[in-house]
């Protein structure tokens, strides 16, 4: 015999409105065992948890169940209630009726039905629950951060300033991502370099800050607290604990590979460091490039290389780090503009994207920052097309936040080293952000000329062979223009990098449509993930700007620190176990467990559970064929005792 | 040509016996004599003196690789092994049930088996229609060719075209018929857990006298648990003694699975099991 309190929760109306819930609360109050039934405005609220403990004392209750929202929202709340009035938190039963009843349904007498049915299911289970014993495990102190892009770098030097000890994983050969790309940053004109690299170099003279460049995360086990990941180190062929970064060999090098860093606009060496302040500075091979790794002859690096560095027999190798909590920040690509043949990438000289204009501002960059097209001129006139595959619901329906103000940023930087004419195709502008209209305004003094309509079409001219005719509707005027100009730049959506998908499986982390990795909560989690330890920071989440990029950043610092900052960490009591007297030996849940908690035992032929790395997720008792795994909280009895409640109905 | 009963059962004596003379494995399983020649026994040779008893006709269908799981792990084994059953035992070795070092596989190449019950020949309707064995460390005989080689899933047309009320009867009605002698359970290599899930008690899954309810609950949960893991082999039909089709069924599994994952049941030892192996360009079809 139990004596269960059933609590029905009104959500002010959010569920009443579709529920009814005092029905729902007399209904409860006839079904067997239930001693109590009341329903309540907020339940939530401080007098709704004061009438749940006393009723417990009062009624003598050795279950609750509360009937409300999704128990990631009062889940804990309503077990410190539990804890608090001398029964085990365990003894609670959430029955969610807000997402899973009322949120679903306009129909109240649908909404009541469904709510009558779980909430029969639950006093079922409700029965059969028994006390259980949370776990306590120790907590790593370190930390991973993924990426290192300028999130990356802002959140690896916070932790490490707060004398963490971080691993920052970056898949390239130098630390800087993006932003080591641009030449200015929007609305202040600062120098992107001059505000960045002293942070690079901070990275690397840290001495809590364990720079891991060339490498990926190929494999994640274990769980909040407790991560093992492996990391690849790519094979650089250069061993950077010999090399004195002389870069001799770079210079000797007859090798020709293409820049990446330079957006493809010129070739760079073979072994090489992809700019001159690159960190770490010390050169890596591109095996593609390689003469010697190409034709079987060369080796000049080797020979000139003074400290013997050079080692074409690399391997890629692998470790593994143990971490409390981690940081994904791996940032974005562009889109790929070539496939919007309408605009002419690829086909058109005079048509770039606007890393590659980036690029040509940059004084470091392949023409040494003066503003001079593929064919070797300066322009005489250029178009800016905003919103390319971004606003688009044929590509990417998200506005990328970001082109706005930075087309506003090129279209000063072409005034200031051109003598062109700049006109800006754009839909909406937008520009908001601390002194983003400011700016705005500053660069319609400049005599750039604003034509508000997409930039339809970039055809070349039928009467001056060499320059494009840029067609779009001004939405002004109403008229159609054709606009014939020397130099066309594409605004191209930004979108989540190629690998996110795989990045995302790793991490056990959600994504949306596109591959931009899903918060928690949009407002209130914006940084947390569904993969508890696991945060996220920058554009990797939805595009943003540096701004808000390191903002993120500090603010995802702060959220790892505050699970690695404790010793312990309270783990939730719902482990999995295996009888092993049922047990056939089939290893389906070894084969299943995303944390590698079962493992076989040889000598007996049955499975076991390492219940400090089971996270209670249930796989191996929904694959065990024979049922000898038990899920505490969620037994087979226990679940088929729920499922014989709801389907009375 | 395919080389004939009689050979093949002196090249499977022969074979066992240097096995078991040379003390590579510690026993042969192979077929012995039953009461008559159409019922031929599972048999295990642990000695040389044991071979003798052997045969080898077109009534041996039984799938040897049934007993494999029986014996402690790291017994070394031979085994006989027709088509279907050398995949079964590639399946077992895909689960880590045995070795593939601790065994010897005897190969059999064979056209014209029959069943006992019917003296039908066996083809491609009633198990996956492969003449000779996918894995083998002997072949005791020549592989056969020229045979026809057919679709093992050209049967179910017929249970295809059914709608789905129509269908729910047909296998209402044929499972309706089961007496629950478990039969197909003994029969099954894949069969192994112990205790099956319709033995507990706590949680009783079904109920254990025949009746509906229970006989859905155990067919349908068993053909379930054998979903990528059937060979295809016809044993539980073949074992029935109220002629339940039980293969159609495995065989419309069998093919949903091989469609979704592109892999078949026991057909090459460095595969995983289809059903708990995550592959990214696994098909999401299974979600719909």
């Amino acid at each position: 015999m139990s004596r269960i309190g059933v609590f029905v929760c009104h959500c002010g109306l959010n569920i009443a409105k579709t529920v009814r819930v005092s029905e729902l609360a007399q209904f409860a109050a006839t079904l067997p065992d239930v001693v109590v039934a009341k329903d309540y405005k907020f339940m939530c609220s401080t007098p709704g948890q004061e009438m749940i403990a006393n009723d417990i004392k009062e009624h003598r209750l050795d279950r609750v169940i509360v009937t409300a929202c999704s128990p990631l929202m009062h889940e804990q709340t309503f077990r410190k209630v539990l804890s608090a009035s001398g029964l085990n938190q365990y003894l609670l039963t959430i029955v969610n009726i807000r997402e899973q009843v009322s949120w679903v349904t306009h129909d109240i007498d649908e909404g009541t039905a469904k709510s009558k049915a779980l909430l029969n299911g639950a006093v079922n289970r409700a029965r059969l629950l028994a006390p259980l014993t949370s776990r306590v495990i120790d907590v790593n102190p370190d930390v991973m951060v993924v990426g290192g892009g300028i999130a990356g770098i802002q959140a690896a030097l916070e932790l490490a300033n707060t004398g963490r000890k971080v691993y920052l994983v970056e898949k390239n050969s130098t630390i800087g991502g993006h932003m080591a790309q641009f030449d200015k940053t929007f609305p202040t004109l600062d120098c992107s370099a001059c505000i960045l690299t002293p942070k690079m170099d901070s990275v690397m003279q840290n001495k809590n800050i364990t720079l891991m460049t060339s490498c990926e995360v190929s494999e994640v086990k274990g769980y909040v607290g407790n991560f093992d990941i492996t990391v690849k180190q790519k094979a650089r062929y250069v061993d950077h604990d010999k090399c004195n970064a002389c870069l001799a060999c770079t210079e000797k090098c007859p090798g020709k590979g293409v820049s990446e860093w330079d957006e493809g606009l010129v070739k760079r060496k073979a072994i090489y460091i992809p700019f001159p302040q690159a960190v770490p500075q010390k050169p890596i091979i591109d095996r593609d490039a390689c003469t010697y790794f190409i034709k079987g002859k060369c080796r000049l690096c080797e020979k000139v290389c003074e400290q013997k560095a050079i080692d074409f027999e690399q391997q890629d190798t692998f470790s593994t780090m143990k971490v409390g909590a981690v940081i994904v920040a791996t940032g974005y690509d562009l889109m790929d503009t070539k496939p919007l043949v309408q605009y002419g990438y690829g086909k058109y000289p005079g048509v770039y994207n606007a890393l590659e204009v980036e690029r040509l501002f940059n004084s470091a960059g392949p023409t040494g920052g003066k503003v001079t097209m593929r064919d070797g001129k300066e322009p005489q006139a250029i178009a800016i097309l905003h919103c390319i595959g971004s606003r688009d619901k044929n590509n990417y329906e998200h506005c990328s936040r970001v082109c706005c103000m930075y087309s506003l940023k090129f279209a000063h930087l072409f005034k200031e080293k051109t003598s062109a004419d700049v006109y800006q195709f754009y839909i909406d502008m937008r520009a908001a952000g601390k002194g983003y209209e400011e700016f705005y305004n500053r660069i319609i003094e400049e005599d750039v000329k604003f034509i508000r309509g997409k930039g339809a079409r970039v055809a070349e001219s039928a009467d001056e062979p060499g320059r494009l005719i840029v067609e779009a509707e001004d939405t002004i005027t109403g008229k159609f223009i054709k606009l014939p100009v020397d130099m066309v730049v594409l605004s191209p959506a930004m979108k989540p990098r190629a690998d996110s998908k795989d990045l995302a499986r790793l991490f056990n982390l959600s994504t949306d449509k596109y591959g931009f990795f899903m918060e928690r909560h949009p407002k209130l989690a914006p940084l947390s993930t569904m993969s508890e330890g696991i945060f996220i920071a920058g554009v990797c989440q939805s595009p943003k700007d540096i701004p808000d990029t390191v903002a993120q950043a500090n603010g995802a610092a702060a959220e790892a620190l505050t699970i690695v900052v404790k010793d312990k960490m309270e783990l939730e009591a719902t482990t999995a176990m295996v009888n092993p007297a049922s047990c056939c030996g089939c290893q389906n849940c070894v084969r299943v467990c995303p944390y590698g908690a079962p493992f076989f035992k040889e000598d007996k032929g049955v499975s076991e559970i390492n219940e400090a790395l089971c996270k209670g997720c249930g796989l191996c008792a929904s694959v065990c064929p024979s049922s000898a795994i038990i899920a505490r909280h969620f037994t087979n009895e226990q679940v088929l005792a729920e499922m014989e409640g709801l389907m009375e109905f | 040509m395919a080389t004939s009963f009689k050979q093949i059962e002196e090249n499977l004596k022969t074979e066992a016996g240097k096995l078991l003379d040379a003390g590579k494995v510690s026993m042969v399983l192979a077929y012995g004599r039953g009461y008559d020649e159409k019922h031929p026994l599972p048999y295990v040779a642990r000695s040389l003196a044991d071979v003798d008893g052997m045969v080898f006709n077109e009534y041996c269908t039984a799938n040897l690789a049934r007993y494999l799981v029986r014996y402690p792990r790291g017994t070394k084994i031979g085994i006989a092994a027709k088509a279907a059953d050398s995949r079964a035992v590639i399946q077992l070795i895909q689960e880590d049930k045995v070795k593939r070092d601790d065994l010897v596989i005897l190969g059999i190449p064979v056209y014209g088996m029959k069943n006992a019950k019917t003296d039908e020949a066996i083809d491609a309707k009633t198990t996956c229609g492969l003449y000779n064995p996918v894995i083998y460390d002997v072949l005791l005989g020549e592989e056969v060719h020229g045979q026809p080689v057919l679709s093992p899933y050209e049967v179910l047309e017929k249970v295809e075209a059914m709608g789905q009320d129509e269908r729910f009867a047909f296998w209402k009605k044929e499972l309706d018929r089961c007496i629950r002698c478990y039969a197909c359970r003994k029969a099954c290599p894949m069969c192994y857990c112990d205790p099956c899930f319709i033995d507990q008690n706590k949680p009783k899954w079904g109920e254990k006298s025949p009746e509906t309810g229970g006989n859905l609950m155990y067919h349908l949960t068993r053909f379930h648990h054998l979903a990528g893991r059937c060979i295809d082999c016809g044993e539980c039909s073949r074992a029935c003694p109220v002629d339940i089709p039980l293969y159609l069924f495995h065989k419309k599994v069998a093919k949903e699975c091989e469609e979704m994952f592109g892999q078949a049941a026991g057909m090459s030892i460095d595969e995983k099991p289809a059903l708990i192996n995550f592959r990214v360009e696994d098909s999401d079809k299974i979600l719909e």
